[in-house]
């Protein structure tokens, strides 16, 4: 219908002037058709399909960073996608394992020294268990020693503390001062759950060590007669037996979206992960005589956070062009109704599109939507995270290139993070 | 507990303290940042309008960092901030009709809305509008509203929702609260909120009196002043760089019509010292001020709406 309107108010050249709609009327009234006419064209134009606000339909809007303006922040990013802008700012508070109630009784003995025990013996022995031998490989793949067990600290003890906020006047429909609204909550959870699905923090940088010193040189003389212990490796597992851990660092990770304008997920994670590149922890120590764990102020002896990778959201959704078709009964296609699609396909004529990064008008037209996560290490493209929900437009195939098109996303982002 | 949020632990968590910050190192690089303005220089602001597309009216506002702060952001050598300096972000939406369950009411009905971003401040700010926050928000509301020409929309209501994104200090971070110690810095945000509301009210297209601009003025006491002086007048003070700000004041200013619509006076503004002959009062040496502080502003907020209108003209022509 929209098509025949668009052809022949082009045909009918002297055009009554009272019947005329500019085309933002006619998006607000007919959203479905006019966003319809846009993506299928009339043969006889040779346009290509296009969508409304002028992108192509796999095409992204533009993307920029800023990292590092806000005073009060260990790290912050402001990411702008289009018109939908995110402020990511992340504080550092200590966790004191003080104040951890299950502390002492989950965790009785420093990880590590386990961890080095362990490894000790497996050098000195001969392999025998093939699985342990497997998990030492892994963690040398990894690149470090301590990805394993202790990641679960993060988990359990909330290290990581993102919350997302709507309510900054972003959009129409968001109160200021109300209670998060769902999809506040939602996002926020999905950033929780890809923050600890990604591991993208590591937690060896969260954790605040106290050494006490080591005032008992003749205890460790008597102990290397009796044993006949290795002077070095007795040391070396002395100095892992008295480290301990006294504290953890939590971050607080705040995004605001600030404008709101379709997609905030892949803004939001943009500039999480923008913000975290940007943190700083100060170096930090347990302090005997005060109790309290003491930080250094400066800047030189502060560590940057070493993230696992950098993982990019890049979200789709399915355009059908029969307006009905989030009504229906979701209904499995059969191959008849395959066929019909693929023949439909092969002379030209498109039913849906997947439209990359869509808008909040997109947004408000499509029912199926596709999120995908992904990273690059050494080349290899990683999923880490995929989301689809609301049809069954897109199956393997269309996975597959909504992959690859992820992929192309992540070289892009990876160059403007790496600049802010 | 609040279950909509993502909590941290249980336990609560516990501000960085700083090594530097409870020993009395002699000889501590850490020194009050010192004022490099002239007592009646205002900070330059960076404002802009129309940076939120889904909102009718929208503005963002940034003074100008102090010395010391610029300092550091090129070359960092401490992680305490000197001092900081005001971002805020504002959205209007609007006119817009009212709900159904509203009562009938003849003129437009103004809510404003101040929040803090958690990372705003030096402390960490709950998600929850605080007290502080409120009391904000009603101060804007008073300003905005002697400003908008309510009686042209019955019936119909208005949004302004601040976000802070980076707010003022209310003293220089290595003093203690001492017996003048006030919320200064939240004077300095509601200077930034109302000129940013009325750049955003005017993006609105929403019919006003005048341009109202928001200006402070305190009087203040330095390490360098002696006993028998009293505190000096300064324009646009940042309370990192004062030991004591004995008064201060804040307006909401309207140039064209030279009238004020809001006044926020705190402290003791008696003992002021100003020029020789000078025959006025504390308080009406602080108010004239503030009233030359908004003019200031007010400057900014013209080119900002030109800009804006330009902007609307560009797009209606297409």
């Amino acid at each position: 219908m929209a098509q025949t309107a668009a052809t022949t108010a082009s045909q009918q050249q002297p055009i009554p002037p009272s019947l005329a709609l500019p085309p933002s009327q006619f998006a607000r009234l007919q959203p479905h058709a006019y966003l319809l006419a846009h993506l299928s064209p009339p043969a006889s134009s040779n346009q290509p399909s296009i969508r409304a606000n002028g992108r192509s339909p796999l095409q992204f809007r533009v993307t920029s960073a800023n990292a590092g303006s806000l005073t009060h922040t260990n790290g912050s990013a402001v990411v702008r996608v289009g018109d939908t802008a995110a402020v990511c700012g992340v504080r550092a508070e200590i966790l004191h394992t003080d104040d951890i109630a299950s502390w002492s009784v989950s965790r009785p003995a420093a990880p590590e020294s386990n961890k080095k025990r362990r490894k000790l013996a497996d050098t000195n022995q001969k392999p025998t268990q093939e699985s342990a031998d497997v998990a030492t490989q892994n963690n040398k793949e990894d690149g470090s020693e301590d990805d394993q067990e202790d990641e679960s600290y993060i988990q359990d003890f909330n290290l990581l503390v993102p919350n997302l906020s709507l309510s900054t006047g972003c959009a129409p429909g968001f109160l200021p001062g109300a209670p998060p609204s769902t999809l506040a909550q939602g996002l926020s959870h999905q950033i929780l759950s890809l923050l600890h699905s990604s591991r993208l923090v590591r937690e060896d940088d969260l954790r605040i060590w106290y050494q006490p010193l080591d005032l008992g040189a003749e205890d460790l003389e008597r102990r290397n007669e009796s044993e006949q212990m290795d002077v070095d490796a007795a040391q070396n597992d002395q100095q892992h037996k008295n480290r301990e851990i006294k504290a953890f660092w939590v971050l607080y990770i705040d995004i605001m979206i600030i404008s709101l304008a379709g997609n905030p997920f892949d803004a939001a994670w943009a500039a999480v992960v923008a913000a975290l590149r940007d943190t700083k922890l100060p170096r930090a120590w347990w302090d005997e005589d005060n109790e309290m764990v003491l930080c250094s102020e400066a800047v030189s002896e502060a560590k940057k956070l070493s993230l696992r990778g950098m993982p990019v959201a890049s979200s789709f959704v399915v355009f059908e062009a029969d307006a009905a078709a989030g009504w229906r009964a979701v209904v499995i296609p059969d191959a008849e109704e395959e066929e019909m699609i693929d023949e439909a396909k092969r002379k030209g004529l498109q039913r849906r599109w997947i439209l990359a990064d869509p808008d909040g008008y997109e947004e408000g037209l499509s029912q199926e939507r596709v999120s995908v996560v992904v990273d690059k290490k050494d080349g290899k493209v990683v999923v880490l995270r995929m989301e689809k929900n609301g049809g069954w437009a897109v199956g393997p195939k269309e996975l597959r290139q909504v992959v690859d098109v992820s992929a192309q996303r992540w070289d892009e982002v990876k160059l403007i993070l790496e600049q802010c | 507990m609040d279950r909509r949020r993502i909590n941290g632990p249980p336990s609560g968590t516990r501000p960085a303290v700083f090594a530097s910050s409870i020993k009395t190192a002699p000889g501590a690089a850490t020194e009050r940042p010192k004022r490099q303005r002239q007592s009646n220089e205002l900070r330059k602001i960076f404002l802009k309008t129309g940076i939120i597309p889904t909102a009718s009216g929208s503005s963002y506002v940034e003074f100008e960092p102090s010395a010391s702060l610029a300092a550091a952001h090129s070359s960092p050598q401490s992680l305490i901030p000197s001092s900081s300096s005001l971002k805020l972000a504002c959205t209007v939406h609007g006119p817009k009709p009212l709900p159904r369950s509203a009562t009938f009411s003849p003129n437009i009905v103004l809510t404003t809305h101040v929040k803090y971003a958690p990372f705003a401040a030096r402390k960490r700010k709950g998600h929850i509008r605080d007290t502080g926050e409120r009391d904000l928000g009603v101060h804007l509301e008073t300003a905005l509203r002697g400003v908008i020409v309510a009686e042209r929309w019955p019936k119909s209501g208005l949004d302004i929702t601040i976000t802070v994104l980076e707010a003022e200090d209310d003293r220089w971070w290595g003093d203690a609260a001492d017996s003048h110690d006030a919320s200064w810095g939240m004077m300095n945000v509601l200077a930034g909120c109302v000129t940013a509301a009325s750049a955003a009210i005017a993006d609105a297209r929403i019919d006003c009196l005048d341009l109202v601009a928001g200006g402070v003025a305190a009087l203040v006491s330095d390490d360098s002043t002696k006993d028998e002086e009293g505190p000096k007048l300064i324009l646009d003070a940042d309370p990192a760089e004062h030991q004591s700000i004995q008064s201060a004041c804040v307006v909401a200013y309207m140039p064209g019509r030279d009238e004020i619509t809001e006044l926020w006076l705190k402290g003791d503004s008696s003992k002021a010292s100003l020029g020789d002959g000078d025959q006025r009062v504390g308080h009406e040496a602080l108010i004239d001020g503030a009233v030359d502080a908004a003019r200031g502003a007010h400057t900014v907020l013209t080119e900002a709406v030109k800009e804006s209108a330009e902007r609307f003209i560009r797009q209606a022509m297409g």
